[in-house]
């Protein structure tokens, strides 16, 4: 009689460990279909390298720092969407989840924002050490490099990837906040 | 030579005719997004929008021979992606993350 107490005890147990183990596993997967998650693993990458590409022609070309930005947090919005919360700063960035149930990653988000403004602020102030301008912008081209040719080196690029840091920062701390509510 | 001016005759008709079409078909789309009895027949309509908006933005980089509207289609593209996404995560689940 009790050893069946002891056994159903420790079968209990198990079964409990079981149910918040399937449960741990769940919560990234929960409620999305595999459809879903293969067409969003396929996707993000894409995102990401089309946002970097704007980016880079951001100067001379449609594109620049802004819409980088606003493509990359949709990469990050997709990924938050489909894999939830937990996934992307337990399993890739390998943060534990702050106390108080906010998001861990957001404070790495605010520091991205920081550093772009300070980015962007300070190509501006550059041109004042030489005695130009605030916000004078230069171009150096490069001859004969390898498997490029020339290559457009502008003070410009400076500018717009301190933007592109600011509203990425901006955009996932708002995300960040607001989604862990 | 025949083969290829009646080609560069025709081609612009062709493509003129299908941005009227995109045109027409946008605004028709219109009317179920505004009169769509659920909220999933409007969503579906902006979807629908917003393809061709991305296929007005193609045909236009074609016609005028411009590549820098192909990005736009392209952006137009990725945003209307994760849009219909998060939508259809919202009518089904009521909470868009988790």
């Amino acid at each position: 009689m009790s050893d069946d107490a002891v056994a159903g005890d420790r079968s209990a147990a198990a079964d409990r460990e079981a149910a918040t183990e399937r449960a741990v596993r769940e919560s990234y997967d929960r409620h999305t279909t595999v459809i879903a998650r293969t067409v969003v693993r396929v996707v993000v990458p894409i995102i990401l390298v089309t946002a970097v590409g704007l980016l880079l022609q951001g100067h001379n070309r449609p594109g620049g720092g802004f819409i980088g930005a606003v493509l990359t947090a949709t990469a990050f919005v997709l990924v938050y969407v489909i894999f939830g919360m937990e996934y992307l700063q337990d399993d890739f960035l390998g943060l534990r989840a702050a106390d108080g149930g906010s998001h861990a990653a957001v404070e790495y988000y605010r520091w991205l924002f920081a550093a772009g403004l300070a980015l962007a602020a300070g190509s501006g102030m550059a041109p004042l050490i030489a005695g130009l301008p605030f916000l004078t912008q230069a171009v150096l081209f490069l001859h004969h490099i390898p498997l490029y040719g020339e290559f457009e080196l502008a003070s410009a690029f400076a500018f717009d990837l301190g933007v592109y840091l600011t509203v990425v920062g901006g955009l996932l701390t708002v995300l960040g906040e607001v989604g862990s509510e | 030579m025949t083969e290829a001016s009646a080609l560069g005759g025709v081609l612009p008709l062709v493509l003129q005719g299908a941005l009227v079409l995109s045109a027409v078909l946008t605004l028709a789309v219109g009317y179920r997004v505004i009169t769509g009895p659920t909220t999933p027949d409007r969503v579906v309509a902006l979807d629908v929008i917003g393809t061709n908006v991305v296929a007005i933005a193609a045909l236009y980089a074609m016609i005028r021979g411009l590549g820098l509207f192909l990005d736009v289609a392209l952006v137009l593209a990725i945003i209307g992606f994760i849009s219909t996404v998060t939508v259809a995560r919202y009518v089904t689940e009521g909470d868009i993350i988790e």
